[in-house]
This record gives structure tokens, sequence and C-alpha cells, in this order.
């Protein structure tokens, strides 16, 4: 192959965002050939009592993109370790490792998608499907001074779930953000919505 | 969120429909080799009416008997069935658990940490008069019984 | 009745079938057998005991279940249970389940439900879902004895406006009010234990239609 020793691949980083992860590194240019890619982790289990231990990725064990998501191995909330590798015929390079270990507590955590919608005087709210991690802390309260503000915990995205029932006439507004219980965080709010009855969503 | 509450010991960041669906996924392999079926080591004498109080001694002698026995001596195993990504769930999960426990250490509570340690014995007996693989082997397949009584100090 | 074992192939897919602790064990019939009246014979282990017992109902029997349900009624104890194809003096080895575990396994079957309406709302009273039980005069234990955190999945359907929500609940009643009056609504309920993945049987849908508005009657007259 006129390729003596493989480079190992450089600039390895992770973007997770929302419990989504997602391992980059630069690709292992050779002309006209095409490069695999092996992504093996490593949790603080087997750093702390199996170091010689690396387990192959679930998706990415060989890979051909320069990146891998790595969401179903990061499963519990400790450091994780992670090395790629490239492969060329039978030509391997090196094992290039992750600077620093990541910890899914590090993830980006957005203000998830909602939909208010009203059927007669219910108001019903459907939240974004963001995967079994996420719960959703939903602020709702009636648009009148001093109003109280009440809260509801919903479990699951996707489906539509019954807020509360709206007095005629009075506008209603809807706040919500994510709880990600593996990690103990949450999001920043999102922005408020509002729907009289009988009447459209209202701009703020 | 929900969080672990054993006695006064408190354990966020742990999901255990994770651990479950870990478990699960490998089941049926690990519980189908194990062929000693008159010995359960997880009793009822073991995990049965544990105290709040008690529950953060037994568990922490549970775990790290599970993190430094069961599971350095299982690995190898789970690498030929190809379990090692359900295995690594668990074990990872085990640790941040692990690290969140600090059983008090003080006098009023001796009595208290004694009852812990004679139930955590009658297990680590039962273990020991297995052959050792065996023993792992049955320990491993038995964490569906520690989940279970686990889940009760999940709120 | 002692047999020649192995002669014959073993019965294949046994399982447990639970529901609301009602243990069934089944299986397939051997391969390679059609047309031959073989019967069966079943076997369970209590997980941690000493031997294997014998279900006596069970012995002999031309059928592929057997329910097991007395013998498995302690739901923290694991469980294994075999059964053997027999034909005259021939007879399969023993074809055996997994371990069993009752209380991680079985699925939880939907509540009762029982809708009135009225013009603008429609109550709903929920009756937890019963344990097996032996006898019908046995007082019934409900599953939220068993399961503490048991939950209910409440979805309601709009058939005029064709929408549809849904609410989670622990409590066995609940009202929705302010419905609109003269409109057909349709309830589906399923009952939901957080923790290990577990089967669920969504309830029958049940329909209700709320009455007509008596006001705007009294105008017309």
């Amino acid at each position: 192959d006129g390729v003596a020793v493989l480079p190992a691949p450089q600039n390895l980083s992770v973007q997770s965002t929302n419990m989504k992860h997602v391992l980059t590194w630069s690709p292992v240019i050779v002309p006209e050939e095409i490069i695999h890619y092996s992504v093996e982790y490593q949790g603080e289990y087997e750093s702390l009592y199996m170091s010689h231990i690396w387990i192959p990725s679930s998706w990415c064990s060989p890979t051909q993109g320069p990146e891998c998501d790595i969401t179903d191995d990061i499963t519990a909330t400790v450091p994780y370790s992670l090395r790629v590798r490239a492969t060329l015929g039978s030509l391997t390079s090196a094992w290039s490792t992750l600077k620093h270990p990541f910890n899914r507590n590090s993830t980006i955590l957005t203000p998830p998608g909602m939909e208010i919608t009203k059927d007669g005087f219910h108001l019903v709210i459907k939240l974004e499907d963001l995967g079994p991690q996420f719960e959703f802390f939903v602020a709702y309260w009636k648009r009148e001074p001093g109003a109280k503000e009440h809260v509801k915990m919903v479990r699951r995205g996707g489906i539509p779930v019954h807020l509360e029932t709206m007095e005629p006439g009075a506008a209603h507004c809807v706040k919500v953000r994510t709880f990600v219980k593996a990690i103990g965080r949450h999001s920043a709010f999102s922005q408020t919505e509002c729907v009289k009855v009988q009447g459209e969503a209202l701009p703020l | 969120g929900q969080e672990f509450q054993f006695g006064p010991c408190q354990v966020e960041g742990v999901v255990l429909q994770e651990l479950w669906e870990a478990f699960q996924a490998m089941k049926d392999i690990v519980q189908a080799q194990d062929n000693i079926t008159s010995v359960q080591l997880l009793r009822k004498e073991v995990l049965q009416n544990v105290s709040e109080a008690e529950s953060c001694y037994l568990i922490h002698a549970l775990l790290e008997f599970y993190l430094n026995t069961v599971f350095k001596n299982y690995h190898h195993k789970a690498v030929e069935f190809r379990i090692l990504k359900s295995f690594s769930t668990l074990a990872n999960n085990f640790i941040v658990i692990m690290s969140k426990l600090q059983p008090s250490q003080e006098k009023e509570m001796f009595s208290v940490r004694e009852s812990a340690r004679r139930r955590f014995l009658l297990f680590q007996r039962a273990f020991k008069q297995l052959d050792r693989e065996a023993a792992v082997t049955k320990a491993f397949g038995e964490v569906d019984i520690l989940l279970t009584w686990m889940e009760n100090f999940y709120q | 009745v002692s047999c020649v074992s192995g002669g014959l192939p073993k019965p294949t897919n046994i399982t447990f079938l639970s529901i609301n602790m009602k243990n069934i064990l089944q299986w397939n019939p051997p391969q390679g057998l059609q047309g031959v009246e073989v019967t069966y014979s079943v076997q369970y282990f209590i997980y941690g005991q000493k031997k294997w017992l014998n279900k006596s109902e069970c012995r002999d029997i031309s059928r592929t279940y057997c329910d097991l349900s007395a013998e498995t009624s302690d739901y923290e104890r694991q469980y294994y249970a075999k059964a053997k194809a027999i034909w005259g003096t021939n007879c399969s080895k023993w074809a055996e389940t997994g371990r069993f575990y009752p209380f991680l396994e079985t699925q939880i079957g939907p509540p009762e439900v029982a809708l009135t309406a009225d013009e603008k709302s429609i109550s709903i009273v929920l009756t937890a879902p019963k344990k097996w039980k032996k006898n019908p005069e046995e007082s019934s234990i409900s599953l939220e004895q068993i399961y503490s955190n048991l939950k209910y999945n409440v979805s309601i359907h709009n058939t005029k406006s064709n929408r549809t929500w849904s609410q989670c609940v622990t409590n066995q009643t609940l009202v929705f009010g302010w419905l609109e009056p003269d409109t057909l609504y349709c309830v589906l309920v399923e009952s939901f234990v957080p923790g290990p993945p577990r089967l669920v049987q969504p309830s029958e849908k049940q329909c209700v239609s709320t009455l007509k508005d008596q006001t705007s009657t009294l105008k017309v007259k």
C-alpha cells in the first residue's frame, strides 16, 4: 500500500448535548484509500480494577467516518477514557487517547421543545422526546397579577399531557425545563408560551 | 430527582433503570451458567427486614464485595459471553454508589453496624462454601435480587 | 412410570406466561412428532431449595401448559420449571425454563375502569389489578400492596376534536371537568410500575358521552 506507518488520529474531542455524546477526531488521510477507525472506552471501574481492559464501542468498531456516537457506551456518571486508532488493510496506527476523560455530567442541556394546545378548556402540553434520561419540570400559571405558579413533573416526552383546566377568558402561560436524573442537573427554562381559551397562542 | 436513600446515606446520579436494563440484557446467559440451584447466596435472612439504619452499612459491604471479588473474578467470563458492555454499566454504577456512601462510624451505631455485618457474613459464608468460580457466577446471577432490594431505597 | 429417557425430542420454547402473578408454564410440542399422541409431565424447583417437585395435576397431560400459580405464589422467591414428553415407554429429556422471578417478570394487568358522565365532566374510578388467588373465597391482594409505586397512565380521547391527552395518576379517582357537552370521549388506562422493564397490558378502550347541555334545551322551550 505504499504506506509504511499509519499515523494515529489526532484532535480527539467529545461534543455532548442533551446526553447525546459524539467523539470526533481529525481524519487520517491516505490518498485514494479508505481508512477505517476503531473506538474503545474504559470506565472508572476498568481503569481502577482492569486497567489493561478496553471495551470496543457499540457502534464504531470499526467505522469509516471521523466521528462516533458513544451515547450507548457511556452508561454511568463516571469519567470515561476513550481511544481511537486507524486501520488500512493490515496496517494499524497507534492508539490515540482523549486527553481528558469524559464525564456525562458535562453535557450541555438545552431547553426542550414544547407544543401547547388546548382541547376546549383543557391546557395540554406535548414535550420533545429526548429519551428515557429526561424528565420535565413544567411551570404554569394564570396570567394575572399575583398569580400562583403551579408545577408538574412530566416523566416522558412525545405524548400530550394534561396540564390544567383553564378558566374562560383568562390567558394561561407555560414554561418548561428538563431534568436529567443521572447527572442531577436541569436545563434553562424554555421561552414562556401563553394561550387563551377561544384564543390563539399570544406573543409575549 | 430520584435517588437512593439508604438510611442516612443519600446517593444521587444513578438511574436504577439503567442498571435493570443492563442486567436484563444478560440475565439468561449469566443465570444459565449457575448449576448449583440448591444454594441462594442473597437469601431472605440476608436482605429481609433490614432497618433503614442498617441499610447503609449492608449496601456498602455488599457493593464492596461485588466490586472487589465478584466483578473482578467474573470479568473474563463477561468477555467470553460478550456481555462486557452490560457488565461495565453495572460495575461503573456500583462504583458511583460506593463513592457516595459514607456509613457513620460513630460508637452509638455499633449495634446497628454489627447487625448489618452479621447479615453480610451470612452471605459471605455461603459464598465461601462454594467453589470459587461457581460462587462468583452465582453471585453475579443474583444481581437481580440485589437490585430488587435496592429498589426499596430508591425514591 | 419409568421410561427410556432421550428416546423423544424435548418440548421447545418452555417459558412462564405471568400476568398479575398468575403463572402459567407453557411450551411447544417436540418437533417432528406431528400426529403422535404425546403426553407431558411437569416438575418445578424453588431456587435455593433441594429437590425438584412433581406437579401432580400436570402428570401425563396432553395439553401444552400447566398452571403453577399456587406453587410459585411467593413472588419474592425464584423458580425453575421443566416438562418432558412421553410416548409409550419412550420419553424425552427435560426441557427447562430459565430462572423465573415473579416479582420482576409478571405483567401488570390494567385496573378496572368505571366511567360516569354528566354534562361537562367524566369521573373515572380505577380499581387496582388483583394478585392471582387460589380460591375465590380468599381475600384479594391488590397489586398496589405489592408494588407501592404502582401508577396509572390515563389517556382520554375527544372523538369530536380528535385530540388525545393523558395524565399519570396514583390515586384511583379522578374527574375530568370542563368537557364539551354531548361529546363522546374514550378512555384507556395502563398500569405502570417504575423500575425494571415490565410488560404492560392496557385496559379495554371504554367510551362514554357527556350529556346534552341542559341550559340550551331550556332556552329552546
